[in-house]
């Protein structure tokens, strides 16, 4: 008998302690973090897509399979998601990631906030009551992310805490070094006016030093209408912006018609990791987005 | 219609352009971004336990050829809902229904849903209890303002009512772990069922009990398939048993970059009914319908539905019905339909119909389930 028990133990010993969490993320930029700090620790699947508009994801069946085995969920928060993640986590069937549980993680925790509205009302289209949700898009809050993932990481797995910690210095090193060169290429540039078509860069804007003057869409989340078209060529030629920027969610119609007859650029920036096939990682989103009006500038 | 869609905006384009070379642009409209940009990690948070409460307008007009009144201008219904997590291991949902009386034309208040529902039992096991609407063919889960037509199917109609079927009791679901990692649901629900052409509330102890297999396929990343099979067995008007097959298919594609411009939706369904009507004596009776919906630019979809039903009680007399349908969805909080059908009975007159419907909706309303 004793025999077989250890051969047993023998057997599922690996298992134990080779134990992956499993982390679904609502986006794959939290994705790409939640590798960098778990490193081989971790087994991260991500719902939406990087050439997918986060607000508007379908909340299929087979996301719910997955989440009903997370260790640990990592959403953006703010409402970014309300459309689709309290459908999936109410039939997930999995108390761990519940809002309030062990694993749920709300990836806008410590996170300073740009944009919380005063007022609240749908008359000014899609407004986000808490603040604007697309923080990611500052590589800075990248650091802030990565941690409030490393203290979830390390208080599920105790056992590999120092690990964490060290792959969130060596994460946190390179945003440090990399932001150094990333401002350096777009110095030259601060305060270059641009049009973008939706209230969804004012963080990387903030960062990078671009003054976004206004949007093709007439209010968040209202398509282009022609009358917000014509005031956004209007301004184009008074203030000479040349740069439009687009999302790879969005078709390029209503940017390209304002181009044509403004002689300005349609730039799509990537939204989040995989936007593009050559975006593999949070570092790679801000090399693409920086080079791509490098571009466009010169 | 992308080719009138483009010219309808360049027209209005250049009409705008001419009218604004006469305006003096120093006057402006305030930007849209004017709004302060105000770093705070401190006072975002607005506690509340206030549940998520919601309000549901349902306006139709309608044409038709046959009876001495067919045009109707009504406020079909008002829907109120009230939905929140009760604590950790449960939510709860109300949703109360203010309807017209098709024939007297009176307003009277309704409870549609009333559900406790787990989120934290073992083994992926999901408990609902309350009144609710019953795991037996896919497009009953709906309510009315959810659908993508204006009214149910005609086999619902036929068998449950305008509104589908109701029943009170308990649901409880299971995912069938699987080596393929396909997703795989059981439910199954017991209780009294609501008095419809098909099921009645009963006197006696004889329950209505449904069981849905449902599985489900990601056949890319950009199309899905759903196919369930479900059976329902119940007491009628007469007192005895009612049984139900049901079987339904769904297949859906949405690019998964412009999934706000484009989408597809082919769903078929089929019940067959057995209803016993007297010892050693039964009514078999069938009913189906098939859609399609293109969604052909981000506010605009078309559709068209064939639907063929027979009734519980009736071997012989059965219903055809062709729909076509063209919807504007100006955003998520406003559908306005307009629908053309014709109507095949072989117990009556052929009908020809236009309907109108508008929905809108104010407050937080949950996600409605894929």
């Amino acid at each position: 008998m004793k025999k077989y028990v250890s051969l047993l133990l023998l057997l599922f010993a690996p298992l134990c302690t080779h134990a992956q969490l499993k982390i679904v993320t609502t986006i794959p930029d939290l994705k790409s973090i939640a590798e960098y700090i778990g490193g081989d620790r971790v087994n991260v699947f991500s719902i939406a897509t990087g050439y997918q508009n986060p607000h508007f994801v379908d909340p299929k069946p087979s996301y719910i399979l997955k989440l009903s085995k997370a260790d640990i969920f990592i959403t953006v928060g703010l409402d970014l998601e309300t459309g689709w993640v309290p459908a999936l986590l109410n039939s997930a069937r999995n108390q761990r990631i519940q809002k309030g549980g062990d694993g749920y993680v709300d990836a806008s925790t410590n996170i300073p906030l740009l944009q919380i509205p005063t007022s609240v009302n749908r008359g000014e289209g899609d407004i986000h009551i808490y603040g604007n949700p697309h923080y990611w898009l500052d590589p800075l809050n990248g650091k802030i992310i990565a941690q409030t993932i490393a203290a979830t990481l390390s208080r599920l797995d105790p056992g590999h805490q120092v690990q964490f910690r060290a792959n969130l210095k060596i994460f946190t090193e390179k945003i440090d070094a990399k932001i150094k060169e990333w401002e350096g290429k777009l110095t030259r540039f601060k305060n270059t006016k641009v049009i973008a078509y939706h209230n969804e860069w004012p963080y990387f804007e903030h960062r990078f030093g671009l003054t976004i003057v206004d949007f093709l869409e007439p209010k968040p989340g209202i398509p282009p209408t022609a009358s917000q078209l014509t005031k956004i060529i209007s301004i184009m030629k008074s203030e000479q912006i040349s740069i439009i920027i687009n999302s790879p969610y969005f078709m390029s119609e209503s940017a390209d018609l304002v181009a044509r007859n403004t002689g300005g650029k349609v730039v799509t920036l990537a939204t989040s990791v995989g936007a593009t096939e050559t975006i593999k990682s949070y570092f790679d989103l801000f090399d693409y987005n920086v080079d791509q009006i490098l571009t466009a500038i010169q | 219609m992308r080719i009138l869609y483009r010219f309808i905006i360049v027209y209005s384009l250049c009409v705008a352009l001419q009218a604004q070379s006469s305006v003096d642009t120093s006057s402006s409209e305030p930007l849209q971004n004017d709004a302060p940009i105000v770093p705070d990690a401190g006072s975002r948070i607005m506690p509340s336990t206030n549940p998520d409460i919601s309000a549901i307008g349902d306006f139709r007009t309608s044409y038709g050829n046959q009876g001495p009144r067919n045009i109707e201008i009504y406020f079909n219904a008002l829907e109120v809902q009230l939905s929140s997590v009760v604590d950790p291991y449960a939510e709860a949902k109300f949703l109360f229904s203010f309807g017209k009386d098709s024939l007297n034309g009176d307003y009277s208040a309704g409870l549609e849903i009333a559900t406790l529902t787990s989120l934290s039992l073992p083994n992926s096991v999901q408990a609902t209890l309350g009144k609710f609407k019953p795991h037996f063919t896919k497009v009953n889960q709906l309510h009315p303002h959810a659908l993508s037509f204006i009214e149910f199917p005609v086999m619902i109609k036929n068998y449950f009512g305008d509104e589908g079927l109701f029943m009170e009791g308990l649901s409880m679901s299971f995912l069938i772990p699987n080596s393929w990692d396909i997703y795989q649901e059981v439910v199954v629900d017991i209780g009294r069922s609501a008095t419809t052409p098909a099921l009645d509330y009963g006197s006696g102890n004889r329950l209505l009990t449904t069981a849905q297999l449902n599985t489900f396929l990601d056949l890319s990343d950009n199309s899905t398939l759903g196919i369930g099979i479900s059976g329902l067995s119940g007491v009628n008007v007469l007192e005895r048993y009612t049984k139900m097959t049901g079987l339904d298919l769904t297949y859906k594609w949405k690019p998964v970059q412009f999934n706000t411009y484009h989408s597809f939706t082919w769903q078929t369904e089929a019940v067959m009914c057995r209803t016993d009507t007297s010892a050693g004596s039964y009514v078999r009776s069938f009913g189906a319908y098939s859609l399609f919906e293109y969604q052909i630019e981000k506010r605009i979809f078309l559709g068209t539905r064939f639907d063929y039903a027979g009734l519980p009680m009736s071997e012989t007399m059965d219903e055809r019905r062709v729909t076509v349908l063209l919807r504007l969805q100006p955003t998520e909080f406003q559908v306005f339909a307009l629908e053309f059908q014709h109507a095949n009975r072989n117990y009556a007159t052929s009908v020809y119909q236009v309907m109108f419907r508008a929905i809108f909706g104010i407050g937080t309303h949950a996600a409605h389930a894929y």
